[in-house]
């Protein structure tokens, strides 16, 4: 359902960071991108939703049998695009002084209409669709709440709510547990699990704890020199570790 | 070394003291006038006193003329400042060109004072409150425009990222994402250059432009010493109670911050 082909990225400072990326994804994967601090997977996941734009080679999103190549989009493109792809960022990236049901309906913001959106008028379809976003990740009493009050594990609920509200083909989380507590990591990442179960969403996320990949993922994806060297089983034995991080002990 | 110490610690103090005495020759400031000038200056305002109380209520209506003149101004200039802050600040504006467009119109109409364009709009339009709400306005933009597109520069860009990854275009994402993050700022700025239009919409009335500073004027040109001293008592009641007004929605709004 994704395929990415031949990716290649180079930085503004002319570093070639990402050489040649070839992988695809399947319908309902959860699929962790795993690899040392400064690899590059950020950027691949950017790539993806087009917050940054590749220097070559193609992904194709084939969403109910279309396949739309995303390395071709124009502006117009990209933003019908990006509201079938939910993003999970590390920092949560939630509008601190709006209430949590206001960042929830958010998600609907690429679906409605200029006018309507800069007049605040959400459907009540939407309203109700957004507390059952938050019901689902289990925060429906906070919706009032202004969000910048939340703990960093709400917030983090509070954005996979707007990512539902999306009513995503494919989920982008970058390193969507790195800013919490092992506990709380725990809670956000079995409700991400469970979405990507329960409603069929491709997941692709970005992790800094093998642990945490083979506790959630169903395929692991390891990115070193620019290049997939590893594809496969989420757990990883020793010779994996190395080819991925370099040294089993990591 | 020590000579290199010496020429440190010196250079600036000296520098200062020839720029005073440059200044003093230049402009033909002397001491003597000024003590030969206190007789008059002390005769002036001895013919101030006693204010004349009978044309204190009369004058109220100018002085509230005064006041809407300085809250029109403001929420005007509040109106043309927004965008113009948008297309200037780095991390919004559409395109380089349009960035300079912006920042060129803030520079202009911070660096051209708000009498002149009070006396420009006086010409245009007639004497009354009208030219003189119209300068505040323009003016404004300047003071206004570049504080606002500096709080924008510093919102965090995370949520603005977000927005735009939902598929929103870029009017939603500044609406959504930019606003409430600068909203804080923005009212701190606006009460602040409120403040200022008070105090200048009574200067700008002197050229005409309506309110307390034109009867201020009138009474001056008349020989109407009494009623001036009325008129300063008014202004002063007049800013004190602006000022009064903007700490009180100033702490109101910060401290709704603190307490969310």
């Amino acid at each position: 359902m994704l395929t990415v082909n031949h990716l290649r990225k180079r930085l503004p400072n002319g570093k070639l960071l990402l050489r040649d990326i070839n992988f695809s994804v399947g319908e309902g994967e959860f699929v962790a991108i795993l690899g040392l601090s400064g690899t590059g997977k950020t950027i691949l996941l950017r790539c993806i939703n087009r917050l940054t734009t590749p220097d070559g080679g193609e992904i194709v999103l084939t969403d109910n049998g279309n396949p739309l190549n995303i390395t071709q989009s124009d502006a117009g493109e990209i933003r019908e695009l990006r509201r079938r792809i939910g993003m999970i960022f590390q920092s949560f990236n939630l509008v601190k002084r709006r209430s949590v049901i206001e960042n929830v309906l958010i998600g609907k913001l690429g679906r409605i209409g200029m006018v309507r959106s800069l007049m605040c008028r959400f459907a009540d379809d939407d309203i109700e669709m957004a507390h059952r976003a938050l019901n689902r990740v289990g925060i429906s009493d906070l919706a009032d709440r202004r969000a910048g009050t939340l703990s960093g594990g709400e917030q983090q609920r509070v954005a996979i709510a707007r990512s539902i509200m999306q009513d995503p083909c494919l989920l982008l989380a970058d390193e969507p547990v790195a800013n919490l507590d092992p506990t709380t990591a725990e809670v956000v990442m079995e409700h991400l699990r469970s979405i990507s179960v329960g409603n069929g969403i491709s997941t692709l996320a970005v992790l800094h704890q093998p642990e945490l990949a083979r506790r959630y993922a169903t395929r692991v994806l390891g990115v070193r020199d620019g290049v997939i060297v590893y594809d496969g089983d989420a757990r990883l034995s020793d010779d994996d570790f190395e080819v991925i991080y370099g040294c089993n002990d990591v | 070394m020590g000579v290199t110490m010496f020429k440190n610690r010196y250079i600036i103090p000296v520098l200062f003291l020839l720029f005073v005495i440059w200044s003093i020759i230049g402009t033909g400031f002397s001491i003597r006038d000024l003590i030969a000038g206190v007789p008059n200056l002390s005769n002036f305002i001895g013919c101030m006193f006693p204010p004349a109380w009978d044309t204190f209520v009369p004058l109220i209506s100018p002085a509230i003329e005064t006041i809407q003149m300085a809250f029109l101004g403001t929420v005007f200039a509040v109106v043309l400042s927004v965008p113009v802050a948008l297309l200037a600040a780095n991390n919004i504006t559409p395109s380089k060109p349009v960035k300079l467009l912006a920042r060129g119109v803030i520079a202009f109409t911070r660096t051209v004072p708000d009498i002149v364009f009070a006396l420009i709009f006086v010409s245009a339009v007639g004497l009354g409150p009208v030219p003189g709400i119209l300068a505040l306005a323009i003016h404004s933009v300047g003071m206004l425009g570049k504080l606002y597109a500096e709080a924008i520069e510093e919102v965090d860009p995370g949520p603005v990222e977000a927005v735009e990854a939902v598929g929103a275009g870029k009017l939603q994402a500044v609406y959504y994402a930019v606003i409430p993050q600068v909203t804080p700022s923005f009212v701190a700025s606006t009460l602040y250059r409120f403040d200022i239009n008070v105090r200048s919409s009574i200067v700008l009335g002197l050229v005409g432009a309506g309110g307390i500073g034109f009867e201020l004027i009138m009474a001056m040109r008349l020989f109407r010493y009494h009623e001036m001293l009325t008129i300063l008592i008014i202004i002063f009641i007049v800013v004190m109670l602006s000022e009064w007004a903007s700490n009180s929605i100033r702490a109101h709004v910060i401290g709704e911050e603190v307490l969310k």
